[in-house]
């Protein structure tokens, strides 16, 4: 599904060249839910771009599905991303001008394949249903974070990139949305890439990765 | 297919969202609507004019002034068959021509043009029409025909006098063409008005007729270009305020969707993608705009146009439809000029969305170190623009030519947008400095180093601000100075109380009854007469000179204006009555590089005469060249029949004007036109140069409003971040009403600055007006002149504009509850 080959990258800083990634390699498989951990500062949303094609790798490769990024114009660039990924970011970059069902179905609709049904099922079960005419403004920090990951799943991705989906939330909503996106993620058979800081998070996860030093340790649950 | 336009849901989804965002902040579409409308309406309204007026004098071109000369009496006595039949016997192809003016029920008046098809010269296109043979059979024939101008058709058809009537859109409006003989019955004359002959065909007149050359009649277009010069640059100036509104617009829906356009191209719309829904918003917006304002235009033009008409009649003498005539051109030419605008305005908004760096996604922006990039860049691009208004200044200061009128246009845009460049950058200077100042006084030491941040957003509509009020000061500095001017000079040209113009034969008579009158202080002869201009080599030049007789009588010369002569006044004035010299206008001085102490050289009817010049006078608003010699002289010779008569009352207590005026009624039959007083000439003239300048001004106050308009829009279109941004400070115990009262005086200062700026600029653009585009447009230069009065106004208008702008948003800010302020606050 995705795979990530000898990725490099490195911020020029004041203070000298900085090795954020130096030389990751990862194999994620259809289906399957891995979670990236590491500290703070540590490259794991870099990581995250990268895979998501938002930026570009000094070295190394990233396919998904076979297909090589680096290789991909920018408009196909744009297009895998429209059609393959789901994308949760941790300032969730909703569109403050379009109402909850709009933003909710936002990437479907540019994919050209929206959904109603799964939309409307999306809503019900992230919680928001009954909000479908409210703006972002008017959410709470936590219906902002599921609108987020309902807007990446309403596309029916096969990959979902998530950076910190739950860094907003306390404990029991944060694990109360994450048993959502499992579920969610086990009926639309999608892949899933979890950016972390909690073991909580990452425990029921497949697998878990440890970003060090710009390299990826394999580390038991 | 190509990726990303072919995908149409992707277009029109992203289209959506970004349009979404005016949905929900309608005022900064209104804002965007606003400036496209008023920039395409005053712009489209001034073309409409322009327009309007340049079909009618190519009309009146395509009839006869342009292309034919005519032969009258020196006399201006109307010509009679048997003068006609003598030309013709003696074998010279001149051909009669009957003109006069015909009355219609209601107020429509004719000009009644009667020719003879037969020896119409063949050049005009009027006799062109007339090769057919049936229809020349038609058209000399009982019921006979007559063709009229299409604006004056309807009325006309109904009137029994006329014959059977066909509409022809190449006629001037208000003109009706028919047969010589059918002309004369509907004016009632049994003579002639002129001769035409084709030019350059060779005629050997008689004395006492003269030959106009059809290139002495400056054709209308030449002569009113400067009045539609001025015009188009007014337009302009509406124009790039306008677009300035549209800019801040722009600037700002564009930094209030960064994140939207990061997160769309995050969630796979690609660049180009983005591009394209941008630009299609922004034709999308651009038509819409267009169409408001040419519909708008349109009706503004025909507001001003019966003005602007009546001005062009009374300047030059020109007939100009008062109902509008566009043709298809100046449709598609304002939506040309307004989607050109709108794109140029929007150009750096698509450039930096295609340059969008998706990374940055919700990071905050550098703005900081951007803003000064931008300012440092404003202040070198400015600095080249007054460089080249001030060289530009200093090569026109001195001798504009005609054709330099555009250098004169671009030195005064360079100048404007110069200074409207290093505006930001003052403003920000003396606010640093302020602030300085007021460590002690925190609430105002914030609301400065706050209205520092807020300047990037209000530097447009503050640039609008000072380009409306300086234009304003600028053109109130000219018309007031001309006012001045040309009323003193009125004053000294009109010395006489009544002005009488007998007939040939009475003229002898009038003038001993006059002399007779004990209130009769002196009499000031003047005569009229025209002459071929010959070059150095005495070759005719095609040019002729309009001479003008007058009486050198002491009071004259006590009052009669010069600017410039050969050694001292009383000298010329003497050279003049005794020598052989002459007084030449500015205009031709400027025109052909002549000096006092140069030499004329003329051909009259007895010769080539070759007066010297001896002093050069102003003579306002006269579009030709003119020269000046005693009214004897000009008699003896050039021929000149007796004119008009200048009675000068002496200052007596008795003196009274209405009954030498009566007498003269009774016992010469003079009235009407032959008597004229002093106090009516004066009026007239008044009234044409009030009329002239209603239109600049009336176009000033809108650029002015604009200008308002545009600070009120942006100050509206940021009330909500504005909000948020005060909230703080009303949670750290600033009550609401300090809020607000810092607010005004923020915007107030601001605007204060701005008119201190705009004052140096505004008599800068005073100074250009009169001394550069006046001298190339018109040919004569106007002194400067500086009213403190209309300084203060300017300070005063900028402050009333900002206060009146600032208004709306405060009570706004007044009436929000606090507990909006609070969610506000979360916000920010
Ligand atoms: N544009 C940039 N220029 C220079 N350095 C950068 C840039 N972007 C990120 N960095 C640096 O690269 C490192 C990795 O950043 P990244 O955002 O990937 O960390 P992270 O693991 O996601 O951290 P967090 O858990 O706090 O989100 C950080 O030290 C950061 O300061
Ligand atoms: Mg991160």
């Amino acid at each position: 599904m995705l795979q990530l080959i000898n990725l490099t990258k490195t911020y020029p800083t004041p203070q000298g060249p900085l090795h954020v990634l130096d030389g990751i390699d990862l194999h994620l498989a259809p289906g399957e839910s891995l979670a990236l951990m590491g500290e703070s500062g540590s490259g794991k949303s870099t990581l995250l771009h990268l895979a998501a094609g938002l930026d570009t790798p000094d070295r190394g490769d990233v396919l998904l599905e076979g297909q090589s990024i680096a290789a991909l114009s920018e408009p196909r660039r744009a297009e895998l991303r429209r059609q393959r990924l789901g994308l949760v970011f941790q300032q969730f970059h909703l569109v403050p001008s379009l109402s909850v069902a709009d933003n909710l179905t936002l990437q479907a609709r540019l994919a050209g394949r929206e959904d109603v049904d799964w939309a409307q099922h999306l809503l019900a079960r992230l919680g928001l249903a009954g909000l479908n005419d409210r703006y972002p403004e008017q959410l709470s920090g936590g219906q902002q974070q599921r609108l987020a990951i309902g807007r990446a799943l309403a596309a029916r991705p096969r990959l979902l990139l998530a950076d910190e989906p739950t860094g907003n939330l306390d404990e029991a909503a944060a694990d109360q949305v994450l048993d959502l996106l499992r579920e969610l993620i086990e009926e639309s058979g999608c892949a899933l890439l979890l950016v972390t800081h909690s073991v909580r998070v990452a425990g029921p996860l497949d697998r878990c990765l440890h970003l060090q030093r710009g390299r990826l340790a394999e580390a038991g649950p | 297919m190509m990726p990303g336009i072919g995908n149409t849901g992707l277009l029109r989804t992203t289209w959506l969202t970004l349009f979404s965002h005016y949905r929900r902040h309608p005022g900064q579409l209104a804002m965007l609507l606003l400036g496209l409308w008023v920039a395409s309406a005053l712009w489209s309204g001034v073309q409409a004019i322009n327009a309007s007026a340049r079909d009618s004098y190519a009309r009146a071109e395509a009839l006869f002034s342009a292309s034919l000369d005519s032969v009258t009496r020196r006399d201006n006595q109307p010509l009679s068959l048997e003068d006609y039949l003598a030309l013709r016997r003696a074998g010279m192809p001149v051909s009669p021509l009957v003109e006069g003016e015909l009355s219609l029920s209601g107020e429509t008046t004719l000009r009644v043009i009667g020719i003879d098809p037969l020896t119409l010269p063949g050049e005009s296109s009027l006799a062109r029409q007339q090769s057919d043979a049936s229809a020349l059979r038609d058209w000399i024939l009982p019921p006979y025909r007559a063709r009229i101008a299409p604006e004056q058709a309807k009325a006309a058809r109904d009137d029994p006098r006329l014959p059977p009537l066909e509409a022809d859109p190449n006629l001037p409006p208000g003109t009706l063409v028919t047969d010589i003989g059918v002309a004369q019955r509907l004016l009632n004359v049994e003579t002639l008005s002129r001769l035409v002959v084709a030019p350059g065909r060779a005629l050997d007149l008689p004395p006492y007729l003269v030959r106009q050359l059809a290139a002495a009649l400056a054709s209308p277009g030449q002569l009113t270009d400067s009045f539609h010069l001025n015009l188009t640059a007014m337009g302009l100036l509406a124009l790039i305020v306008g677009l300035f509104i549209v800019h801040a617009a722009l600037g700002l829906a564009l930094e209030q969707r960064l994140g939207m356009l990061r997160t769309l191209r995050a969630l796979g719309v690609p660049g180009r993608t983005l591009v394209i829904a941008l630009a299609l918003e922004l034709l999308a917006f651009g038509l819409l705009g267009a169409v408001l304002g040419i519909v708008s235009g349109v009706g503004l033009a025909r507001l001003l146009l019966p003005d602007v008409a009546a001005s062009l009649d009374a300047l030059y003498d020109t007939d100009v439809a008062s109902n509008l005539a566009l043709p298809w051109y100046y449709w598609l030419g304002g939506l040309a000029v307004t989607l050109g605008g709108l794109f140029s305005a929007g150009l750096g908004m698509l450039w930096r969305a295609s340059r969008l760096d998706i990374l940055a996604l919700g990071k905050a922006q550098a703005w900081r170190a951007r803003l000064h990039r931008q300012l440092r860049l404003q202040v070198a691009v400015g600095a080249v623009l007054l460089g080249i208004a001030a060289w530009l200044g200093w090569r026109l200061g001195h001798q504009p030519a005609p054709q330099e009128l555009a250098l004169g246009f671009a030195m005064v845009a360079a100048l404007l947008l110069g200074a409207s460049l290093w505006l930001p950058s003052l403003l920000a200077g003396g606010l640093g400095l302020l602030s300085r100042r007021l460590h002690s006084r925190p609430h105002l030491q914030w609301a400065l180093a706050d209205l520092q941040l807020q300047l990037p957003r209000l530097q447009l509509p503050m640039m609008a601000l000072l380009l409306a009020l300086s234009a304003n000061l600028g053109v109130g500095s000219m018309v007031g100075g001309f006012r001045l001017t040309f009323l003193d000079w009125l004053d000294q040209r009109l010395l006489a109380d009544l002005y009488v113009r007998p007939s040939e034969v009475q003229h002898a008579d009038v003038v001993a009854w006059l002399e007779g009158q004990d209130e009769v202080q002196v009499l000031l002869e003047a005569r009229h007469a025209e002459a071929p201009l010959l070059n150095v080599e005495g070759q005719d030049t095609g040019r002729s000179l309009a001479l003008f007789g007058i009486t050198p009588a002491p009071v004259m010369r006590q009052s009669w204006p010069l600017l410039e002569s050969a050694t001292d006044r009383e000298a010329a004035w003497q050279a003049l009555a005794a020598g052989d010299a002459v007084f030449i206008n500015e205009q031709l001085a400027r025109r052909d590089g002549l000096a006092p102490g140069d030499t004329l050289r003329l051909r009259g009817p007895q010769g080539v005469v070759t007066p010297t010049i001896a002093a050069i006078y102003p003579d306002y608003g006269n579009p030709r060249g003119e020269a000046v010699l005693p009214a004897s002289r000009l008699a003896d010779q050039f021929a000149a029949p007796p004119g008009s008569l200048g009675v000068v009352l002496s200052p007596l207590p008795s003196r009274d004007v209405t009954r030498i005026q009566a007498a003269l009624g009774e016992r010469f039959g003079l009235s009407g036109d032959a008597v004229v007083d002093q106090r009516a000439v004066k009026h007239t003239a008044t009234e044409v140069f009030e009329r002239t300048f209603a239109i600049t001004q009336a176009l000033n106050a809108l650029t002015l409003a604009v200008a308002g308009l545009a600070l009120l829009t942006t100050l509206l279109a940021q009330a909500g971040a504005r909000r948020a941004q005060l909230a703080p400070l009303w949670a750290l115990g600033v009550s609401r009403r300090q809020l607000v009262g810092l607010q005004f005086g923020q915007l107030v200062s601001a605007a204060a600055g701005t008119a201190l700026l705009a004052v140096p600029l505004g008599i800068g653009l005073a100074w250009a007006l009169v001394s550069v585009i006046n001298v190339a447009a018109f040919g004569w230069r106007l002194p400067l002149h500086v009213f403190p009065g209309q300084v203060a106004m300017t300070i005063v208008l900028a402050v009333v504009v900002a206060g009146l702008a600032a208004l709306l948003p405060a009570w706004r800010l007044w009436r929000v509850p606090p507990r909006q302020l609070l969610q506000e606050f979360a916000a920010a």
